[in-house]
């Protein structure tokens, strides 16, 4: 029969009370962590995954859009650049790295991106862990998610969507196939299907409206004469149908102009960090094309959600501040009722330390669980959500990660124990014991 | 066992209360007897060491208890005196036995449940053991109390007005249980009271 046991089996007689300041604390962490669990991984996906980026490249528009499409894969593309264009960026000798994207189709929702060989080794290090990479157009690689969530697996085949998100409408004359399986190593690549330049370009062949950037906004004018094109495009597909099994991607890839053949962006890395003064004016001054720093993009993104996770941390602090005096009121006027059991406890040999030791375990204890309640439902609200931010953003999000936050966190729960209880400890401690046993 | 010489003590704003000195040896059952508001719980809580001493000496098994403060003194208390209060007060949100084993524990006793199942078999509440307090009735609980003053070993017991609340047949069985497990144990057995029915069953009788 330990201090410690009694103050425990003193906080569970009075369940209602106890409850009340355990759920209240609890509540103030659960806001607090899956606040801080959301945005360190948001933070953390962004920073890995644009770490071995220095600068994007892409059509003109918004640069925040170009690096949350580009790198993140989570908006939608400026529009398109003639790759030719961006030659001499990549041959540009402060460059070590230049990588060609094109996006704009998916599948289910997941990505479809052209691009190279070195998207998937030099810049996210992924691994195949089943099958190979592509060698030949409408060969595909998935992320290991994609795997897991469509279930898709090699071999298999499938036919993309034009357009990102909702269906505009299928390209069902050409199909992917599954060729590797990457995987799962925490970045974009994950949740991406990865495939050649070529593929993109094969299925985009005949698409006369993507060479003016499928994505800009376009004047009534430019839309009937698309719309005219279209008609005029879908009446050559039907003859191209036909005679689609005469040709092979190659020839279709023929007849694409080399000049003609469009990049959704270039991402680059500099092999010196002079790279910076040289290259991004480079692509500036070309026309419609221009160059975002991620570093730049995302620090303002973050800053931009500072006030918001601080509104929540106050919310969290206030919630708190509830816990610790409903705490206090509870224990406080609790002690009337064990004015008694406090006189009887030294009577029976406790000294006023041991009492007073005994009231502030209380506290503490409450606060121990109520911390531990919270910690433990906030990582799994974070994994249940976590299924949630998913299957919206195609980014994978997990409850399974520490903060070291939660250290601090314990800290300040203990505080708020103590704190609520020093009070009612140093009345129980000043207890005289002759007088209280006097009253009858 | 118990000597007290000169023992005065002044609450604020009121008159000396001037005690007769006692002198028991151990094993002793004495009964100290007053009215209401002559000082005998004044006088209980001196010897219990629950009051300062105000003037006077006071020894307790041959120990000036001016010795002993803080939590010497609280120790002790806890581990040579067993009370037993009018009111019987627990520790609501434990059960029998723990309230027991908190008893051994806060005077540094070891714990020993065979000795707790002892002293409730003596008061004959041991298939109460893991009752909660709450669950007994007034004169459990009385004994009860008991039990717990005994569970220590103690040298002293110390009752105040242990039977003014019970009815006769109880307040026989509640003398009766005191006087033989004070001799039991050999302990000092004193009861201070107003309640007149205790005269007749104790030898020794100090009137306040």
């Amino acid at each position: 029969m330990s201090l410690l046991k009694l103050s425990w089996k003193n906080i569970i007689t009075k369940p209602l009370s106890s409850g009340l300041s355990i759920l209240l604390l609890s509540s103030g962490i659960i806001i607090i962590l899956i606040t801080l669990l959301t945005f360190k991984q948001i933070e953390e996906k962004f920073k890995s995954n644009s770490s071995n980026i220095d600068l994007v490249i892409g059509a003109k528009g918004s640069r925040l859009q170009l690096v949350l499409c580009n790198i993140f894969h989570v908006d939608q593309p400026t529009g398109n650049i003639l790759y030719a264009r961006t030659k001499s960026i990549s041959k540009h000798p402060f460059v070590k790295m230049a990588i060609p994207l094109s996006l704009g189709d998916s599948y289910n929702s997941y990505r479809i991106v052209g691009t190279s060989n070195e998207y998937i080794d030099s810049l996210y290090k992924g691994n195949i862990s089943k099958g190979r990479h592509w060698k030949q157009p409408m060969e595909v690689v998935i992320g290991s998610s994609i795997n897991k969530k469509l279930g898709l697996n090699i071999n298999d085949e499938f036919i993309g969507n034009h357009g990102i998100g909702e269906s505009i409408h299928s390209h069902d004359e050409f199909k992917y196939k599954v060729v590797g399986i990457l995987k799962q190593n925490n970045t974009v690549l994950d949740n991406l299907i990865l495939t050649s330049l070529e593929s993109v370009w094969i299925v985009h062949g005949g698409d006369s409206h993507s060479k003016k950037g499928s994505f800009e906004l376009l004047s009534q004018s430019e839309i009937d004469s698309i719309n005219k094109e279209q008609a005029h495009h879908e009446h050559n597909h039907e003859h191209h149908h036909h005679s689609e099994k005469d040709n092979t991607y190659e020839n279709i890839l023929q007849k694409i102009d080399v000049k003609d053949r469009e990049i959704t962006s270039l991402l680059v890395k500099y092999s010196s960090p002079r790279g910076k003064f040289t290259v991004p004016a480079m692509a500036n001054n070309s026309e419609g094309i221009m160059a975002a720093e991620p570093s730049i993009e995302i620090q303002q993104l973050i800053e931009l959600l500072l006030p918001a996770i601080s509104v929540m941390k106050s919310m969290a602090l206030l919630v708190m501040i509830i816990a610790a005096l409903s705490m206090f009121i509870a224990m406080f006027s609790s002690l009337k009722d064990r004015k008694y059991e406090i006189a009887l406890l030294r009577v029976s040999g406790a000294s006023s330390k041991q009492v007073f030791t005994t009231i502030i375990f209380e506290g503490m204890l409450i606060s121990v669980i109520g911390y531990l309640f919270g910690l433990v439902l906030s990582h799994l609200g974070m994994e249940i959500f976590s299924g949630y931010l998913s299957e919206n953003y195609h980014y994978d999000f997990t409850g399974w990660i520490w903060l070291d936050t939660s250290w601090y966190l314990l800290f300040g729960a203990l505080l708020i124990g103590i704190i609520s209880a020093i009070y009612p400890a140093i009345v129980a401690y000043k207890t005289d014991i002759s007088e209280t046993l006097s009253k009858k | 066992m118990i000597k007290t010489k000169n023992l005065k003590y002044r609450y604020k704003n009121s008159e000396d209360i001037v005690f007769p000195d006692i002198n028991l040896s151990q094993g002793e059952q004495t009964l100290i007897i007053g009215k209401s508001g002559c000082g005998k719980t004044t006088l209980l809580h001196l010897l219990a060491a629950l009051l300062k001493n105000q003037s006077g000496k006071i020894s307790l098994i041959n120990n000036d208890i001016e010795k002993f403060f803080g939590a010497k003194l609280d120790k002790f208390r806890g581990e040579n005196i067993g009370i037993v209060f009018q009111t019987p007060y627990f520790i609501d949100s434990l059960n029998v036995e723990d309230n027991l084993l908190l008893v051994q524990k806060l005077s540094n006793c070891k714990k020993d449940k065979e000795r707790i199942l002892k002293v409730l078999e003596d008061v004959n509440l041991s298939s109460k053991l893991k009752s909660r307090v709450f669950e007994l009735s007034h004169g459990e609980k009385q004994r009860v109390t008991i039990a717990r003053a005994l569970v220590n070993y103690p040298k002293l017991i110390l009752a105040d007005e242990p039977t003014s609340s019970l009815d006769d047949e109880s307040c026989n069985n509640v003398i009766n249980l005191l006087k033989k497990s004070a001799k039991k144990e050999n302990a000092t057995l004193v009861i201070v009271t107003h309640d007149n029915r205790l005269k007749d069953v104790f030898s020794n009788i100090i009137k306040l």
